[in-house]
């Protein structure tokens, strides 16, 4: 490893910022898929 | 078992760009003639530049389907297509202000100032501006059919002024700015491991970009159904979720109760 000074705190950041990111797109996706599946069922009730 | 597949590939996108930027900072060496660490910028700022450019040609190529897709076999215009090119904009837009601050960081390490008025910095700000410029042009008009059309047209145009900006504008003049990846010569000069870093994170943002055109272009849809129902008079559960505490995290403005007037709610949406 050749890190030098305070780059690897950079680094680090880094990865929290992107796991963040990454958990919160995640959270998004689930929620989105619960909209579209509570949009559906009406439309399927209606249905005849 | 299709939600499955699109966790297992979240996932594995995590680690993928967690490994590019360990890779970035402990595996790449430091590149010759870039002031102490800068040269790992390079690593993030280009990736999202090519995001960008990606995302600009994305919202012309859905544009382009959403003009003429099926008008040859008298279908109507699909919306998909429409929204798909709105949701790319706003995303090139994003990643193309990422790839902006990026290197005006890199350029006060480099070049002593912020701002140089380089021509790779300002072909890429112009770029902004004319893309910018499509959420402008949504805004300004009312119909609903008549701002998709207006505005596909424009996205479309894209096309040609998206390239010459990121392509033909900075090789006009002379530029401070390093070569790029592939030179003039048509080779690729660079060390194998900061080409092997750069690569993979070019196909880390690029994935990242499609993961998150897929997630607006499905909240903008969840939004316009929301907004049929509510101008049907029939409250949907979309729009009544939407209307709770929940609707911050899409990001979305307030949906309308059921029996607003859908041209002001359109308008309110921006879409």
């Amino acid at each position: 490893m050749q890190v030098s000074g305070g780059i690897e705190w950079v680094m680090v950041v880094n990865l929290i910022i992107w796991t963040g990111l990454f958990l919160y797109l995640r959270r998004l996706h689930r929620q989105v898929r619960a909209l579209e599946a509570s949009q559906e069922a009406p439309a399927l009730e209606r249905e005849p | 078992m299709k939600n499955r597949t699109a966790v297992a590939a979240s996932w594995l996108l995590w680690l993928w760009l967690a490994a590019v930027i360990v890779g970035a900072f402990e595996y790449a060496p430091l590149a010759a003639k870039f002031i102490g660490q800068s040269s790992r910028i390079l690593f993030f700022h280009v990736p999202m530049a090519w995001a960008a450019f990606t995302a600009f040609i994305t919202a012309g190529v859905y544009s382009l389907r959403y003009l003429f897709g099926g008008r040859s076999q008298g279908s109507p215009r699909d919306p998909r297509h429409d929204r798909a090119a709105r949701a790319a904009i706003e995303l090139g837009l994003l990643f193309g202000v990422l790839a902006t601050v990026t290197g005006a960081v890199w350029s006060r390490i480099m070049w002593g100032a912020y701002w140089n008025w380089d021509p790779r910095q300002t072909s890429i700000v112009m770029a902004l501006i004319f893309n910018g410029a499509y959420l402008a042009l949504r805004d300004a008009v009312e119909d609903a059919e008549k701002r998709a059309r207006l505005a596909a047209a424009y996205a479309a145009l894209g096309l040609v002024v998206t390239p010459f900006f990121f392509f033909v504008v900075p090789r006009i003049t002379f530029s401070l700015h390093p070569e790029p990846v592939i030179n003039a010569r048509g080779r690729v000069e660079m060390d194998p491991r900061m080409l092997q870093v750069l690569l993979a994170s070019g196909a880390g943002f690029m994935a990242l970009f499609f993961w998150l055109h897929d997630l607006r272009t499905r909240v903008l849809a969840v939004a316009d159904r929301a907004l049929e129902a509510a101008a049907a008079g029939a409250p949907s559960a979309g729009s009544a979720r939407a209307t709770g505490p929940s609707a911050p995290h899409l990001g979305e403005p307030t949906m309308p109760t059921a029996g607003a007037d859908p041209a002001t709610a359109s308008q309110r949406t921006g879409n």
